[in-house]
C-alpha cells in the first residue's frame, strides 16, 4: 500500500499547496490514502463541497468515476461524447429501457454535459418540502446567499434574447400567442459562442461548468481529484463512516484494474448523483435503516413532440435551451409539467424518432426542419411515488420507474399543450414520438392524442434530471439526511447531490444542487478547527 | 386511452427471464433443434471483435441493416457495413459492465433463434436467413408486441442501430446536418 498523493504525477507547475488531478492509470494496483474528507463525485455537489472544505483547511480527496476531459477533447461528435461523458457510455436507462437516462460521468459530473439552464429552487417546491416532507429551516432566504455566490461564480446573469435560436424561438412565439408566459432562461456561461454543443462538453470553456470553476477552486485550495475511480463501498464503524473503497478503472476497458481505499478522518460527502448515491449506500448496506434509501426517485420524465416547419430550424446550432414555459407547472388536477426545447443533433434525434428503414429515414431527413419541444413532468408533488433505485446481487444498479395512470394523464395533457403551442407558432405538421406516431395538423387531431397508448416502450421518453432516493427531512423514519445533508444514522456522512430532494424540483436541477451543497458544506466548516498558519 | 400492457402468460414467462442493458430478455430455448439452424454470416468483421462472436456480429449487422435506410434511399446513403455499425457496437458494448455485454449477446442469439421466430411470427428460420420483408415482420412483431419484454428488446436493437448509424459523419449531409462548426483553437 502506498500513498498515491505522495508520487510525482508529472502534472506540470502548480501553485504551492495546490492539489492535483491524478488519473487512475497512475495509481498503484493497491493503494490507500488518509484525508480529512473524501468526496464521492465531482459534479455540482461534490465540487462545491470539496472547494468549501479544502478552503477551510481540510485535506480533501475527490474520487470521480469518470475521466478528466478538457476542451481540447470536446470534438462535438456524438459518437465520442456519449460513450466518453455519460453514465454507462450513454446506455443508462430504466430497467425496462422505457426511459433513457442522460447523466454525466466525467470530472465536472453532469455540469460538464448539461445545457446550462439555471433556475433557483422554486418557492412552491421549498414550501411543499416543509409542509409535507419534514424539511426544516430551508427557505428561499436561507438559500439566497448561496444562490448568489454560486450564480456569481458561474457567471449566471439575466436571460438574453440573443441566446434564442430558432428552435427556442418557436417555443417562445407559440407560448406568447397563447398567453402562457414564456421566460428567458438564465445560463451558466461566459463568452458563449452559442455553438450548440453544451451536451457534448464545451470546446471553448465558455460554459461555466464545475470543470472550469469549482473543481479548479478545489484544486487551488489543495484538494486532490482521483479520476477513473468508482466508489464501490462505504466502510462504517457503528455510527460513523470510515472509508470509501474504490475500484480503479482501466480507461480503455472500463474494468477495475486495482483497488484504492480512502480513509476519511472527519467525514465522507456523497455526491454521486441520485442514482449512484443510493446505490452506493444500498451496496454497502450502510445507513439504510430508514428503509427509504432508493425509494421516491424522480426523473422529470420527459416527453418530446416533433414539429416540422417549412423554414429551416437547425436546432443543432445555438444555445440548446434559452426559453422555458412554466404555465402548467402546477396543475390542480394532476402532475404538472414545464416546457423547454432539446437540441436536434442527428444521433439523439434519430434515436428518438420511431420506426426503422426508409420510413424512419424519411423523418430523419427533415432534421434541419424539426423543432423539438419537450415536456418535463414534475413528479413527486402529488401522491405519485416516482421510481426505485436498487442493486442486484452483483451490486449493479437497477432503476425501475413505472408509467402510472397519473403520469399518462400528465403526458397526454402535455402533448396536447405542446401541439397547440406549435400550431400557434406556425408549424406545418407535428408528430408524436409513438411507435405508431400520430401526425397532427389541426385542433381535430389534437383530440386524438387522448387515444394514444402510453406505457413502457410505446413512445420515446427520457430524463436528464435525476432526483430523490436519499431525501432530506427531520424524521429519520421518512428521510435519509437532515435538512443540512447530514445522514441520520452516520454522523459524519453527508449527501450533497440531487438525491436529497424529497420531490422533483419543477426546474432544471443543477443550480439547486450547487446551492444546497454550498449551504451544507458551509455548515460543516463551522465545526472544523481553525486552519493552521501556512 | 387504450391499455396495451398485457400480462405475460405463465407458459411464456418460462421462456423469459430478466436482463438486458439494465432491462430485458433472454430465452432458454437454445438447446432445442430449431435453434441449431445456423446463422448466415455475410461478411467478416472489419476489426478484431472484443465482445461479440462472429455469428453475433453478423446478427447485429443484419438487424442494423433493417433499421438503416433501405433500397428507397438510393446509393448515396452508406450501408451499415460501410459505416461498420456492428463493429462500433462491439467496441462500445465491450466497455460496458460485463453483465450488460452478456445480455446483449443473449438478446442477439434470442432474436436470431428459429424457435423464437416460430413462436412469434410462425416462421421457423434464423433471422439472418429470412427475406428482408420477413425480417421486418419479425422486428415489427417485437416492436408492437403485447409483451413488454419484447418491446424492450426491440428498443435495445433500435437504439444501438440508430445510434451507430446516425452518429457517423458520412450521413450528416444526407440528413441536412452540416456537422460541427469550426472552433478557433488557441495555442496549446
Amino acid at each position: 500500500m502506498s500513498d498515491p498523493a505522495g508520487q510525482d504525477d508529472g502534472g506540470g507547475e502548480r501553485a504551492p499547496g495546490a492539489g492535483r488531478i491524478i488519473a487512475g492509470a497512475d495509481l498503484p494496483t493497491m493503494s490507500a490514502l488518509e484525508v480529512d474528507f473524501c468526496v464521492v463525485g465531482s459534479g455540482a455537489g461534490g465540487s462545491v463541497a470539496a472547494a468549501t472544505l479544502a478552503a477551510a483547511g481540510a485535506r480533501v480527496a475527490i474520487v470521480e468515476e469518470g475521466a478528466h476531459h478538457t476542451k481540447r477533447d470536446f470534438n462535438m461528435q456524438e459518437a465520442w461524447a456519449y460513450p466518453a461523458l455519460y453514465q454507462e457510455h450513454g446506455n443508462r436507462a430504466t430497467d425496462d429501457l422505457a426511459i433513457l437516462i442522460l447523466q454525466g460521468r466525467a470530472v465536472g459530473g453532469g455540469t460538464t454535459v448539461n445545457w446550462t439552464s439555471s433556475f433557483r429552487t422554486p418557492d412552491a417546491t421549498l414550501r411543499l418540502w416543509a409542509e409535507r416532507h419534514g424539511v426544516r429551516g430551508l427557505d428561499a432566504a436561507t438559500l439566497a446567499p448561496h444562490f448568489d455566490a454560486v450564480e456569481h461564480r458561474l457567471s449566471i446573469g439575466e436571460g438574453s434574447e440573443d441566446d434564442v435560436n430558432r428552435n427556442n424561438r418557436k417555443l417562445w412565439d407559440g407560448a406568447a400567442r397563447l398567453g402562457w408566459n414564456p421566460e428567458l432562461i438564465r445560463r451558466s456561461v461566459k463568452g458563449c459562442a452559442r455553438l450548440g454543443y453544451c451536451g457534448m462538453g464545451c470546446p471553448l470553456d465558455a460554459k461555466q461548468s464545475a470543470l472550469v470553476t469549482y473543481v479548479p477552486d478545489a484544486l487551488a485550495a489543495g484538494a486532490d481529484v482521483y479520476t477513473d475511480c468508482r466508489a464501490r463501498l462505504i466502510e462504517t464503524d457503528r455510527d460513523r463512516a470510515r472509508a470509501v473503497v474504490v475500484d480503479v478503472l482501466d480507461r480503455a476497458s472500463d474494468r477495475p484494474r486495482g483497488r484504492f481505499v480512502v480513509h476519511a478522518r472527519r467525514g465522507i460527502v456523497l455526491a454521486a448523483g441520485a442514482i449512484n448515491t443510493p446505490a452506493l449506500l444500498l451496496r454497502s448496506k450502510a445507513g439504510t435503516g430508514s428503509g427509504v434509501v432508493g425509494k421516491r426517485t424522480f426523473l422529470h420524465p420527459t416527453v418530446p413532440l416533433a414539429a416540422f416547419y417549412d423554414d429551416p430550424i437547425e436546432g443543432f446550432y445555438g444555445a440548446p435551451q434559452s426559453v422555458a414555459v412554466h404555465h402548467f407547472a402546477e396543475r390542480a388536477e394532476g402532475i404538472g409539467y414545464f416546457l423547454e426545447t432539446a437540441p436536434t443533433h442527428p444521433m439523439l434525434t434519430a434515436m428518438a424518432f420511431p420506426g426503422m428503414g426508409d420510413a424512419h429515414r424519411r423523418v430523419a431527413q427533415r432534421l434541419a426542419h424539426v423543432q423539438a419541444t419537450i415536456a418535463l413532468l414534475v413528479d413527486g408533488h402529488h401522491d405519485d411515488a416516482g421510481g426505485t433505485v436498487a442493486v442486484d446481487g452483483d451490486g449493479r444498479v437497477k432503476l425501475r420507474y413505472p408509467i402510472t395512470p397519473a403520469l399518462r394523464e400528465a403526458a397526454i395533457h402535455a402533448l396536447q399543450s405542446m401541439a397547440r403551442l406549435q400550431l400557434a407558432a406556425g408549424a406545418r405538421e407535428l408528430m408524436t414520438l409513438h411507435e405508431q406516431p400520430l401526425t397532427i395538423r389541426g385542433e381535430a387531431d389534437i383530440a386524438r392524442i387522448a387515444d394514444l397508448p402510453f406505457g413502457a416502450n410505446l413512445h420515446t421518453m427520457f430524463s436528464a434530471h435525476q432526483m430523490g432516493g436519499c431525501p432530506m427531512g427531520e424524521d429519520p423514519g421518512r428521510s435519509v439526511v437532515d435538512s443540512r445533508g447530514r445522514h441520520h444514522e452516520l454522523e459524519n456522512l453527508w449527501i450533497m447531490d440531487g438525491s436529497i430532494f424529497p420531490t422533483s424540483l419543477g426546474v432544471n436541477p443543477q443550480l439547486s444542487i450547487y446551492a444546497h451543497a454550498r449551504l451544507f458544506s458551509t455548515e460543516i466548516i463551522k465545526d472544523l478547527p481553525a486552519r493552521p498558519p501556512s | 386511452m387504450r391499455d396495451v400492457e398485457a400480462p405475460v402468460s405463465p407458459s411464456r414467462r418460462r421462456l423469459l427471464t430478466r436482463g438486458l442493458l439494465g432491462g430485458a430478455l433472454l430465452v432458454v430455448g437454445g438447446a432445442l433443434p430449431l435453434a441449431l439452424r445456423s446463422t448466415l454470416v455475410r461478411g467478416k468483421p472489419k476489426r478484431a471483435l472484443l465482445l461479440l462472436s462472429e455469428d453475433e456480429h453478423a446478427i447485429f449487422a443484419a438487424v442494423a441493416a433493417r433499421f438503416a435506410p433501405g433500397d428507397g434511399a438510393g446509393p448515396t446513403w452508406p450501408t451499415v457495413d460501410a459505416v461498420d455499425c456492428a463493429g462500433k457496437v462491439d467496441a462500445l458494448m465491450a466497455t460496458t459492465l460485463p453483465e450488460v455485454g452478456a445480455e446483449l449477446r443473449q438478446l442477439l442469439r434470442l432474436f436470431e433463434s428459429a424457435l423464437f421466430g416460430m413462436v412469434f411470427t410462425r416462421v421457423p428460420a434464423p433471422f439472418t436467413r429470412l427475406s428482408p420483408a420477413a425480417q421486418d415482420a419479425r422486428l415489427e412483431s417485437w416492436r408492437h408486441s403485447r409483451l413488454a419484454l419484447l418491446r424492450s428488446g426491440y428498443q435495445a436493437l433500435k437504439r444501438l442501430s440508430h445510434a451507430t448509424y446516425y452518429s457517423s459523419p458520412e450521413i450528416y449531409a444526407l440528413v441536412g446536418y452540416p456537422g460541427p462548426p469550426e472552433v478557433p483553437r488557441g495555442p496549446a
